[in-house]
């Protein structure tokens, strides 16, 4: 089940944090997704040789926690898109394609928000529209995932 | 979800831009008025790199970037490609493109070739349409600089028209220390205008 997703900007500022999970620990979520950014530039600025996917977006999964799996996706504008799933008993092959999936139609809203003239680059997210979007996604890959 | 435009509609919407910031908001400033059109442009290719972007793998370095320019970029927004890049491996990047789609259908006074024995006149008319062209050119450069600052590549982009009909030359530079700036400024792009080179200057200093 997706508990949190955030959108942080090249400067690692946040640009959009939501939770879908009803109690009220955000602030842990929070920290989640700022300890993850510390591993996104370590896997950028010193890839591993061997692997093959060194200029993909999707980076796969980051780091698991005790609750929680961290996945990440950088796009080229230097954007990260952090997603926290509590999704522990899925099989590693199918998680990553389903968590691409998820990430392209993510990166397809965000660059609709993005587009919005009245956004201001560097700033929150204030989309109406990208919120509920966001929120259609989420329920469709929750509906998915739990079939 | 693609949604087409006619381009007359924005050929006409680009000449009311200019025509408007020139004439209408900022008669007098035509400084100002550059910037604020190149401003527009910047935005516009800051969004417009994140949309085209969207499903290519990370770029290497900025060689790579800037052939993305060249290549995708370009021939989304102008349906063709980059005819020629040339580098001076120091930073210096000039794009040529022999038939610039937004100015193709743009007309060169002919007053200009008519009066050629009157000699202050004519000189007079010929800068006055270069610097209307030139006006034009502000747009597609803000464009440019908001695509590369996306990309992570800061760098200070100025367009020069030669030959008409409608080859562009377009020259950035990588912004690097105000100190080599200052010496390689003026040999490495040839500025015919003095409004482009005061453009130049201005948007590296702020």
């Amino acid at each position: 089940m997706i508990v949190c997703l955030a959108v942080v900007g090249h400067e690692n500022n946040p640009l959009y944090i939501q939770s879908f999970t009803e109690s009220d620990d955000a602030l842990k979520l929070h920290h989640i997704v700022h300890c993850s950014l510390d591993v996104i530039d370590e896997r950028v600025n010193n890839p591993k040789k061997s692997s093959p996917t060194i200029n993909e977006a999707f980076l796969g999964l980051l780091y698991p926690t005790e609750n929680y799996k961290v996945y990440g996706y950088l796009t080229n504008t230097k954007v990260k898109f952090i997603l926290v799933t509590t999704d522990l008993d899925i099989r590693d092959a199918d998680v990553r394609n389903v968590s691409l999936l998820f990430f392209r139609k993510f990166h397809a809203a965000y660059v609709d928000a993005v587009s919005n003239p009245f956004h201001i680059p560097g700033k929150k997210i204030t989309s109406k529209t990208f919120r509920e979007r966001v929120s259609s996604i989420v329920k469709s890959f929750g509906l998915s995932s739990a079939s | 979800m693609v949604r087409e435009v006619s381009e007359s509609c924005v050929e006409s919407l680009l000449a009311e831009i200019v025509l408007s910031y020139c004439s209408g908001f900022y008669a007098n400033k035509p400084e100002l008025a550059a910037r604020r059109i190149e401003a527009i442009g910047f935005q516009v290719g800051h969004q417009l790199s994140e949309r085209y972007t969207m499903d290519r793998p990370r770029f290497t370095d900025n060689l790579d970037a800037i052939k993305f320019i060249c290549k995708d970029f370009w021939s989304e927004l102008f349906k063709k490609q980059i005819d020629n890049l040339k580098t001076n491996h120091r930073g210096t990047f000039v794009l040529q493109d022999n038939r610039f789609r937004w100015l193709a259908h743009m007309s060169v006074d002919p007053s200009v070739q008519a009066s050629g024995n009157i000699q202050d006149p004519s000189a007079m008319a010929e800068n006055k349409s270069a610097q209307a062209t030139g006006m034009h050119l502000y747009f597609p450069c803000g464009i440019i600089r908001g695509a590369l600052s996306n990309l992570g590549i800061e760098c200070a982009v100025s367009a020069d028209i030669s030959n008409l009909p409608a080859s562009l030359c377009l020259a950035f530079i990588i912004l690097m220390p105000l100190l080599w700036l200052s010496q390689n400024l003026f040999s490495s792009i040839s500025l015919q205008n003095a409004d482009y080179a005061a453009l130049l200057v201005q948007s590296i200093i702020f």
